[in-house]
């Protein structure tokens, strides 16, 4: 079969150019990745904060309710919910299965195939049935029992899910513009994410501060490393050394760590241009700019000069900047 | 599995008698005999799982939100031998070709009205018939491109014309998956049969599509138009739109400007040639139909109408599939192919014509009344079922609007055996058993270069005990359906 384009309307590809893609399905294509990678950070945050608090033993409740808040404050998922049980059931229940919670595991995973079932045509069979097959799972009758069994066990299948399925997006997509827009969903959403923690967590660890002894600290940045999928690679960059100034720099500025904010731009640059080139365009697209100029910013930037300035003022200014390019991606290729 | 399964005084598709098969089941008979129960249910089982996993699912709207479920699929497959689908692809072809030189003739000559075969009134009063077509050139001259035939048999085991769906017939995504399901959970009993292949249906469609590409348009752009997300159908949409590799679009994405149709890109508007639709006329423009459709595109049957852009099916079909003309279709083989019909309708009574509604009123207890403007097994009254009132209600509706409606006796449909195990079949003493349910035929037909008959079609089955009614929006299941290969030639 030979494709089906109109030569008159489209040049086809001696550069390996892709067939120009419905709006619609663009949109639904970075939402659906989006989602999946947003359910992944939800369970690796719970599952990381339960192994913590395990692992320091027993907490003032001040200070316990304190760190539950702060799973709240990463994704960005409101109030507290009310109820009569501890504060940990309370959340981990709220943000795992609670359907009208926006940034539940639940809702995430819901969107996610929402979104690919729109684009059902759009994606590979094995993409669609890993996703369907993770949804069928956390919606089925038995998702309840497992989890109380093992809520570790329960967040690790999330999360070897997610993973799952970007290495199915990688191997079973072709690379063009309709994966171009699921690395640009992942990245953006990853960065997002990651600043966050960085922000909540320093923010309850210095004001702590004194309070906290070595053994008890080292633990807390561990969990921020882990929260952000970490811990083994700075290990090998850094040793065993825990230093919460490291611990930034490696998060925000490490070279070629696929989990370091600087690495995620590099990657959003890398896919918009990607986009722009597919569709014969010469001009740097408008999101594109921006991602570059972000990315020309972090690979000259020091982690003294971020302190200097202060840490939350510089991850705002990044969080402003991804925005900035989500929103131009939007208007550019969503909103036709 | 067999040795208490009821053959009954219908005609049964798989046994002669108790314990005595028709030739071609008889390998799938004495297969499944060896077969235990346990194990039997544990594949169909992983039947259920494969279609759920692969979310081969339709939608049902029982309450606000709708639900997802799966098709139930009967293990157990139908098998149609070589010389009764050689008989029935001859039929088949005949009947799309004689429909197609019908809508060709009523939207432009209208001789077969002309020349008093068919009441022009029955033809002006359809609801289904489109002013707005007539004199329109549609390309190749094809109305049906994609035509989806329902077939029953009798008591005599002879094949009827039920009807025949010229509009927007769905089900073959169904017919490919559930072979997909077959081949991976019974391989054994199907490499047992030379079956013919159905796999090039896609391919069969895309060049179908191709066929009646604008001239303009030297490699088309094909897509499929879907009402979206909550149609019932759309599994099947997307299903055949990645089948193909073409877009599967919506009515927001597609945008008419100077007389062509474009649809929107991440690289700006592209031109669109084709349009395979899975939407209903009425909802197709606004600008021409129902302005209060939003599923459809603004200006679209304007760029069909001077020819820019090519719509599958074409627009106006309906009056061809219409209830009440249906009675005329041996009529029109006569009159335009000058050949005797090869398929027999089911005798059909018009309550629009005088002797005919004398005749259904005062036999409403044994006829079947069906009305004219709706499908799906709704709006049906089957007089041997219905109370007093409920058939009192059907002789007023009929007084009121006669040609609203049609009359058929009831045709008791042949029937399959099919497991029952409590949760898809359920059997009458609530054993797990084999039971003869009935079951319908419905190939598909694609018209273009030239015709193709899907060697194939979805079986229907009506899974509740004695029920004449195979829909799936009523309760129905579906089963894979084998034709096979002519042994002679292979």
């Amino acid at each position: 079969m030979t494709l089906i384009v109109d030569p008159s309307q489209y040049r086809p590809s001696d550069t390996g150019e892709a067939r120009p893609m419905l709006s619609r399905d663009a949109d639904s294509m970075f939402w659906m990745g989006r989602y999946v990678e947003r359910a992944e950070h939800v369970a690796r945050l719970l599952r990381v904060h339960l192994m913590l608090l395990t692992d320091v033993g027993d907490l003032t409740p001040v200070l316990e309710h304190q760190m539950w808040l702060t799973i709240l404050s990463s994704m960005r998922a409101g109030k507290e919910p009310e109820g009569s049980d501890p504060v940990s059931v309370r959340i981990s229940r709220y943000m795992t299965f609670d359907p009208s919670n926006p940034s539940s595991i639940v809702s995430c995973i819901a969107r996610a195939r929402e979104n690919a079932r729109a684009i059902r045509e759009s994606i590979s069979s094995e993409m669609w049935e890993c996703l369907n097959g993770v949804y069928l799972w956390i919606t089925g009758e038995e998702a309840g029992a497992r989890f109380e069994e093992s809520p570790d066990q329960f967040y690790a299948h999330i999360m070897n899910s997610s993973m799952l399925f970007q290495g199915l997006t990688d191997q079973t997509l072709a690379h063009d513009q309709r994966w171009y827009f699921t690395q640009i969903a992942k990245y953006l959403e990853r960065i997002d994410v990651t600043a966050r923690v960085i922000e909540t967590r320093f923010d309850v660890l210095s004001k702590m501060g004194a309070q906290l002894d070595q053994p008890i600290r080292n633990i807390h940045l561990m969990g921020v490393l882990r929260s952000c999928c970490s811990l083994e690679s700075y290990r090998r960059q850094h040793l065993a050394d825990l230093e919460g100034q490291r611990i930034a720099e490696y998060l925000i500025l490490q070279k070629d760590y696929p989990r370091s904010i600087r690495f995620c731009v590099e990657q959003l640059h890398r896919a918009t241009a990607g986009v722009r080139i597919s569709n014969g365009q010469h001009v740097p697209s408008a999101p594109e700019r921006i991602f570059g100029r972000l990315e020309a910013q972090l690979e000259y930037a020091s982690i003294d000069e971020i302190l200097a300035e202060g840490l939350n003022e510089y991850l705002t200014r990044i969080e402003q900047a991804t925005s900035e390019g989500s929103a131009a991606l939007q208007k550019s290729y969503f909103l036709y | 599995m067999f040795e208490q399964y009821h053959v009954g005084n219908v005609f049964d598709e798989m046994f002669i008698e108790p314990g005595k098969p028709r030739r071609h089941y008889a390998p799938i008979v004495q297969r499944l005999s060896d077969m235990d129960i346990d194990a039997f249910e544990r594949r169909r089982r992983m039947a259920d799982v494969l279609f759920r996993n692969q979310g081969i699912t339709f939608t049902v709207y029982s309450d606000k939100r709708g639900v997802e479920k799966i098709f139930p699929f009967d293990l157990v497959p139908r098998i149609i031998p070589a010389d009764e689908w050689e008989l029935l692809e001859r039929g088949l072809t005949q009947r799309i070709t004689a429909l197609n030189l019908f809508c060709q003739d009523i939207y432009h000559e209208q001789r077969i009205l002309r020349e008093k075969i068919i009441d022009p009134y029955l033809i002006y009063a359809a609801k289904s018939f489109r002013r707005e077509m007539i004199g329109v050139h549609v390309p190749k001259n094809v109305y049906i491109h994609i035509c989806g035939t329902d077939l029953v048999r009798g008591i005599d085991g002879k094949y009827y014309v039920l009807e025949d769906n010229g509009r927007t017939p769905s089900g073959v995504s169904y017919v490919l998956e559930n072979r997909a399901v077959m081949k991976r959970v019974f391989p054994a009993v199907f490499n047992q049969y030379r079956v013919r292949a159905i796999e090039d249906y896609p391919y069969n469609l895309l060049h179908t599509m191709r066929y009646v590409a604008p001239v303009h348009a030297i490699d088309p752009t094909c897509v499929i138009l879907t009402p979206g997300i909550y149609n019932s159908a759309y599994f099947e949409h997307t299903f055949l739109a990645r089948q193909m590799g073409v877009d599967l679009v919506e009515g927001q994405d597609l945008v008419v400007e100077n007389g062509f149709v474009y649809m929107r890109t991440t690289a700006g508007l592209r031109r669109v040639d084709v349009i395979y639709r899975r939407l209903d006329d009425d909802f197709l423009d606004p600008l021409c139909f129902r302005e209060d459709s939003v599923l459809g595109v603004a200006g679209l049957m304007n760029a069909y109408r001077v020819g820019n852009v090519a719509l599958v099916n074409a627009v106006g079909t309906g009056v061809a599939d219409d209830k009440a003309i249906y009675p005329f279709v041996p009529d029109m083989i006569r009159f335009y192919l000058s050949q005797e019909p090869i398929l027999e309708n089911v005798p059909t009574y018009i309550c629009a014509r005088e002797e005919d509604r004398k005749y259904v009123l005062e036999n409403l207890d044994k006829l079947v009344v069906k009305s004219t403007n709706e499908s799906g097994g709704y709006g049906m009254l089957m007089g041997h079922q219905a109370t007093e009132s409920q058939r009192e209600e059907f002789r007023e509706k009929i007084l009121k609007e006669p040609r609203d409606f049609i009359a058929q006796p009831v045709v008791e449909l042949s029937q399959h055996p099919s497991f029952c195990d409590g949760t898809n079949v359920i059997s009458g003493d609530g054993s797990r058993c084999f039971e003869g349910r009935r079951v319908d035929l419905r190939p598909y037909i694609l018209y273009g270069e030239k015709v193709i008959v899907m060697p194939g079609g979805l079986t229907r089955v009506a899974l509740r005990r004695g029920s004449l009614v195979v829909n799936s929006s009523q309760g129905g299941g579906s089963k894979d359906t084998w034709v096979l290969e002519d042994e002679e030639q292979s």
